[in-house]
């Protein structure tokens, strides 16, 4: 690997290195900055390439709209936006056994590279809440978040049905594995519904991810389900007493790409063998909590630059958090929208 | 009985080492076996819409699900029935019981084409959704790879048979990740004895497909349940109670399922299209209650979860899967009774707790204990298996207290069906092939020797019109008092005993009717049983059809028969190594 990777750099030396060699698209942010530090900055350093960074808001669509115009080489994708993307020809096939060792490929963890994207860092839906409501007994499991006799106060969802059925499910006693099979049956779904009836009247409702933790920290909210980062941040930087419940979570996989429009294959290449090395996810990791999608990189986590916290108990995928663990299933996720969404509507519906 | 041909006992070293390989290759390959044979199935869930989850993909069509609700399981159907009657020697799908009569009387399996077309066939049922179950096709396949070991002769006596059930242990080790349930399904269903030489490689082997299944495909466990205990000791008179219900259910399930099978060979002349209408019977039902489309996974979970189901739609869909599994075995689908078993058994378990505390208001642990006990009730009574039910339960849940309940309703449900019914489906199938087990192994095994194959060649004849001096000389020459005299259709008419007869000149004048008479049918256990006060020299045997004499047994040889069959079973019971 070492090797071939040596290689692949002294060509791209040889060639003439022109003005913005790379164009990396990801989220801005936070997350950004921290690839930025992590990821791209070190690759730049090491090729002596250029390398420009814009922005996007995720979807393949934008993808097929701006990549050729704005010459996009390496994009940074959700999973399931990634499939479709792939399934419609807007990304390049990667190979991966050329890319990467035997031992490399048994490496990563939940999978490893398919057709056109390599995993870079895993997030995680979670379930958080506000030490100051719950000054005695903590909630610990995904039942908690339904039981409002124990733990009573309003809980932050989405408005969508994202996630929250899967909890619903899990909270039934229904193992992770079985989950999006259950959910597939018109039963499974009335189950599902049926427990968020428990909690009907102490739901709160956002719609932007920086709502929940903020709902938590200002005290409108004792429970919250939302992204870890955000809990994180809100956390350690924030300073709100906002702890996360790791049981139930729900684990998605964020994906490196090449477009297939674009016109430095060979650099984006060597971006995504960098960005896939344990040493890049592990730096990634220690400035946002998005954990590496490789086993290796864990036993190189170590603290968080600015604030000093060690970085691996906040990961979503750390090995040493108990309890139940769900791998968002993207194909199912793209062909139940339509399905969940209006059983998701027609259950808002009943309220009114 | 075809004669065995026993080669020459190896040293107890060699033995051992040899039980160990063979236990480590069958089981591996078994397993293997059955994890494909899982995944194959899987596929081709998903491929025909049976699958829930590729079902909701073209939820936006319901035309199209609705269509294939019906088209595949009545075109797997005709397939399967088609395959059966042109490709497969044997012509019907093969399982357990075929396993089983194999092992017991040291017999190869049928032949292996008709084996894998049946594994195919199962593949294919189970892939369209027909209401069987997966583990009788895996125990067979592993039954298959345990069968080469007929063609070895590697000086370990009984060593095919003891193969057969690695591969069966195997294969249950691998279906449920429970090895100390495969050992004992082995041993309980297919050996019934317990030699450590056998004792010792189905282990080895239950283990191997354990690893392989759990370390090496890291696979999910089959059904896993967190259950907090039972809450109130009298929930264990309860579950009693359930097992007593599921018994009767449990009864009137392998009744039908019997008699399905006559009934529909009489109306259907074509065998394709009586599993083609079995799979239209099951892809009707599943429009409206798409519960009972194929094995049923997650109606199984639905059924550890409180208020899944309400009390109509429980009896609506156990009543179905009843009927619906009767007439796809029935039919000749491929594949086994244990799984619909188990959900129709958690189904009852659910409608009982459902009566218990939604109707009558009795406080529980919840519906998942009563949908456990129900489910290894009813399965135990169609397997004939108690303990390896108990002990699935055990390694399933890894939980003390639903194993103890669970065990209470196993005992009760086996209590009442195998008074009423018998000890097993496979032991009644196997029974109206002529081999009863109902006694026990010895049992079985002298039932299935007759003494027409024992006729002693000196026995003395004579015709009747033969003067009695010529028949007497006869008889002083062989050392014999009796003979057997015949008509000219050579029909027994009665005992010659030579001695002084005065006054006669033909031999029919002083024939005597024979005390004891046995038939081509005769096996050796009623023999035994009515040479009790028989004496004379010989019994003689005619054929049940038309009464010729065919020979005559002495009671010598019955009794050196009865012992040698005894000290075998014996030696295979007590072996080590």
């Amino acid at each position: 690997m070492r090797l071939s990777e040596l290689l692949l750099f002294s060509s791209l030396f040889a060639a003439p290195a022109a003005a913005e060699d790379l164009t990396v698209v990801s989220w801005g942010g936070a997350y950004e900055a921290a690839q930025q530090q992590a990821v791209i900055s070190p690759f730049a350093d090491q090729t002596g390439m250029e390398v420009q960074v814009i922005q996007y808001d995720g979807t393949w669509a934008a993808l097929a709209e701006r990549g050729p115009n704005e010459g996009w080489d390496v994009i940074d994708m959700l999973d399931d936006q990634a499939r479709v993307a792939c399934a419609r020809g807007l990304l390049l096939e990667l190979q991966p056994n050329s890319l990467f060792t035997p031992d490399a490929l048994a490496d990563f963890t939940p999978f490893g590279p398919d057709r056109c994207a390599v995993p870079q860092n895993a997030y995680a839906r979670v379930m958080a809440f506000s030490d100051r409501a719950f000054p005695g007994v903590k909630p610990t499991r995904i039942e908690d978040f339904f039981d409002i006799a124990r733990f009573p106060g309003p809980r932050a969802i989405q408005r969508s049905p994202d996630g929250i059925l899967e909890w619903a499910l899990m909270a039934e006693g229904v193992p992770p594995e079985q989950v999006y099979g259950l959910l597939s049956t018109d039963r499974g779904l009335k189950l599902a519904f049926r427990r968020l009836d428990s909690i009907r009247d102490d739901i709160l409702w956002w719609q932007d991810p920086a709502e929940p933790a903020e709902m938590l920290a200002e005290g409108r909210a004792v429970m919250a389900a939302g992204y870890n980062g955000r809990f994180f941040d809100m956390a350690q930087r924030g300073r709100a007493p906002i702890d996360i419940v790791w049981d139930g979570r729900i684990i998605g996989i964020e994906v490196w790409a090449i477009a297939a429009s674009s016109d430095a294959p060979d650099a984006a290449r060597a971006f995504l063998t960098h960005a896939a090395q344990p040493s890049s996810m592990a730096r990634l990791a220690t400035h946002i909590p998005y954990g590496p999608t490789r086993r290796s990189a864990f036993d190189r986590i170590g603290l968080n630059p600015d604030t000093g916290v060690p970085m691996r108990a906040y990961l979503p995928n750390a090995p040493q958090h108990g309890g139940r663990s769900l791998i968002q299933d993207s194909g199912w996720y793209a062909n139940t929208e339509q399905l969940r969404t209006r059983r998701f509507r027609a259950w808002l519906d009943e309220t009114n | 009985m075809p004669p065995r041909t026993q080669s020459k006992s190896a040293p107890p070293f060699v033995r051992m080492l040899v039980l160990t390989g063979i236990a480590l290759v069958v089981g591996s390959a078994a397993s293997l076996a059955a994890i494909a044979l899982l995944e194959l199935v899987s596929i081709l869930n998903s491929a025909f819409l049976v699958a829930p989850k590729s079902r909701v993909q073209w939820e936006s069509m319901p035309w199209l699900v609705a269509l294939a609700t019906v088209l595949v399981p009545t075109l797997g159907g005709l397939i399967v029935g088609l395959i059966h009657r042109h490709l497969s020697p044997a012509g019907r799908p093969l399982g357990p019981p075929d396993v089983i009569e194999a092992v017991q009387f040291h017999r190869p399996l049928p032949d292996l084409r008709s084996g894998l077309i049946s594994t195919g066939t199962a593949a294919l049922s189970l892939g369209a959704g027909a209401s069987v179950g997966q583990y009788g096709p895996m125990v067979y396949l592993g039954a298959l790879f345990g069968n080469f070991a007929h063609r070895l002769q590697l000086g370990v006596p009984n060593l095919a048979s003891i193969a057969v059930s690695c591969g069966v242990a195997a294969a249950i080790s691998t279906a449920f990740n429970a090895p100390i349930a495969g050992v004992l399904f082995a041993h309980e269903v297919v050996l019934r004895h317990y030699a450590t030489r056998a004792f010792a490689p189905v282990t080895v082997a239950s283990v191997t497909g354990y690893v392989i299944a759990n370390v090496v495909f890291e696979r999910p466990a089959l059904f896993r349940i967190e259950f907090p205990g039972v809450a109130h000791g009298y929930e264990f008179a309860l579950v009693a109670l359930l097992g007593l219900l599921v018994a009767v259910a449990a009864i009137a399930f392998m009744r039908l399922l019997l008699a399905v099978g006559p009934a529909f060979a009489a109306t259907i002349k074509r065998p394709e299209l009586r599993t083609a209408s079995a799979g239209l019977a099951v892809g009707l039902t599943a429009l409206a209650l798409p519960d009972v489309l194929g094995i049923g996974t997650s109606t199984l979970r639905f059924a550890t979860i409180d208020g899944a189901f309400g009390l109509g739609e429980v009896i609506v869909l156990i009543i179905a899967k009843i009927m619906l599994t009767a007439v796809c075995i029935g039919a000749g689908f491929s594949g086994g009774a244990f799984s619909p078993s188990l959900l129709i058994g958690s189904l009852i378990g659910v409608f009982f707790w459902t009566l218990a505390s939604g109707v009558a208001g009795v406080p529980s642990s919840g519906a998942a204990i009563y949908a456990i006990s129900g489910m290894m009730a009813f399965a135990s009574a169609v397997i004939g298996a108690p303990l390896t039910c108990i002990l699935i339960v055990f390694e399933l849940t890894r939980n003390y207290d639903v194993t103890i309940a669970a065990m209470v309703a196993v005992v009760f449900s086996n209590f009442v069906s195998h008074r009423i019914f018998g000890r097993s489906l496979f032991d009644v199938q196997l029974a109206r092939r002529g081999i009863d087990f109902s006694l026990g192994r010895d049992h079985a095994h002298l039932t299935a020797l007759k003494v027409v194959d024992y006729l002693k060649a000196e026995a003395v004849t004579a015709t009747a019109e033969e003067a009695p001096e010529v028949v007497a000389k006869r008889l002083e020459e062989r050392g014999w008092r009796e003979a057997f005299v015949l008509d000219l259709e050579s029909k027994l008419l009665g005992v010659f005993t030579s001695g002084p007869h005065q006054g006669v000149t033909r031999v029919d004048q002083s024939v005597v009717p024979a005390k004891l008479v046995f038939d081509d049918g005769t096996d050796l256990a009623e023999a035994m049983q009515s040479l009790r006060g028989f004496v004379g020299d010989a019994v003689p045997v005619v054929s049940r059809e038309g009464g010729q004499y065919l020979g005559a047994v002495s009671e010598a040889d019955l009794v050196s028969v009865w012992l040698d069959e005894a000290g075998r079973l014996r030696k295979e019971e007590n072996a080590s190594v």
